[in-house]
């Protein structure tokens, strides 16, 4: 049997509103405590790291919201089908645009001959373009794991294997995906969904310990 | 011999001129620094562009280099800096 609708289970919408806060607290912590260092340094993979957390953080908002918009079409009756592309658009233009930052922070220096600020916007433009049009968060989901896997794939050519910390990337990178998949609540069981999203708080935990070591 | 990166040009340069007292002409900092001269030129503008160091001319009229507050918490925050790139792999 189903939950209840987000709306009608108050349980659930604290639980959903409890991990957004607790996702982009993370997320802005991180873009604030390593301000000080990249101000000293101006060094280009710290700039594409915190401008992957600044994204994420307003990635996570923007899912919440549309979850709620979503609910509120299936509970309420209330054909908000007019602004639900918009909220698309943005939100796959943000988690584009902060997960291809996080993939290429680790990777910048073997590709800085590219224009890798164009790449980074264009795509997620391209990306969220496609949302927009087909007025489909599915889409944007699919897309994005596409570009997961070609990340991946690249990665391995590139370093011909996965360290540590770029499997960590890649995990963050594919709860997204995980987070933005069970967005309408049908899809898993209210614990496996619970179960997602705090393996997502414990990597973020994960990487704001790791930052605080050096940001004292 | 291993190519040192930017911030590890940055942090010899500006350990040249604290451990001169903080004070030094430009020329023997670029003779210290084993830069090109137009390296030397480079990262010169830079430090003095994000505020590492300031020039001061003396009475006579002869410009030398010191560390400003800025400069000295560069020297201070590097390991950190190079700690953090390292361990996040950027």
């Amino acid at each position: 049997m189903p939950p209840p609708p987000l709306f009608f289970n108050p349980a659930l919408f604290i639980t959903e509103l409890a991990f957004t806060l607790i996702a982009v607290i993370f997320c802005i912590l991180i873009y604030f405590r390593t301000k000080g260092i990249y101000d000293l340094s101006k060094y280009k993979g710290i700039k594409y790291f915190r401008h992957a957390f600044l994204f994420l953080g307003l990635s996570y908002i923007l899912r919440f919201l549309l979850s709620i918009l979503m609910l509120s079409m299936m509970t309420l009756d209330l054909r908000p089908r007019m602004i639900m592309p918009f909220f698309i658009l943005i939100t796959g233009y943000f988690s584009t645009a902060g997960i291809l930052y996080l993939v290429l922070s680790s990777v910048w220096k073997k590709v800085k001959a590219l224009p890798l600020n164009i790449i980074i916007h264009g795509t997620a433009l391209i990306l969220s373009i496609a949302a927009f049009a087909t007025r489909s968060h599915l889409i944007l989901l699919y897309l994005q794991t596409a570009l997961l896997v070609i990340a991946v794939i690249l990665n391995i050519i590139m370093h011909k294997k996965l360290s540590r910390m770029r499997i960590i990337y890649y995990l963050i990178f594919f709860l997204w995906l995980i987070n933005l998949w069970i967005i309408d609540r049908r899809r898993l069981p209210f614990e496996i969904n619970i179960v997602f999203q705090l393996v997502s708080l414990i990597v973020f935990y994960f990487i704001y310990r790791k930052i605080s070591k050096f940001t004292p | 011999m291993r190519k040192r990166d930017r911030l590890e040009v940055i942090f010899d340069i500006l350990t040249i001129i604290r451990d001169r007292h903080n004070s030094i002409k430009p020329t023997p900092l670029l003779r210290t620094s084993n830069l090109s001269s137009s390296s030397f030129n480079e990262y010169y503008a830079e430090i003095l562009k994000k505020g590492f160091i300031q020039e001061v001319i003396d009475k006579k009229g002869k410009k030398y280099l010191s560390l400003t507050d800025k400069g000295f918490t560069y020297l201070e925050k590097y390991t950190y800096i190079l700690g953090f790139i390292r361990e996040f792999e950027l």
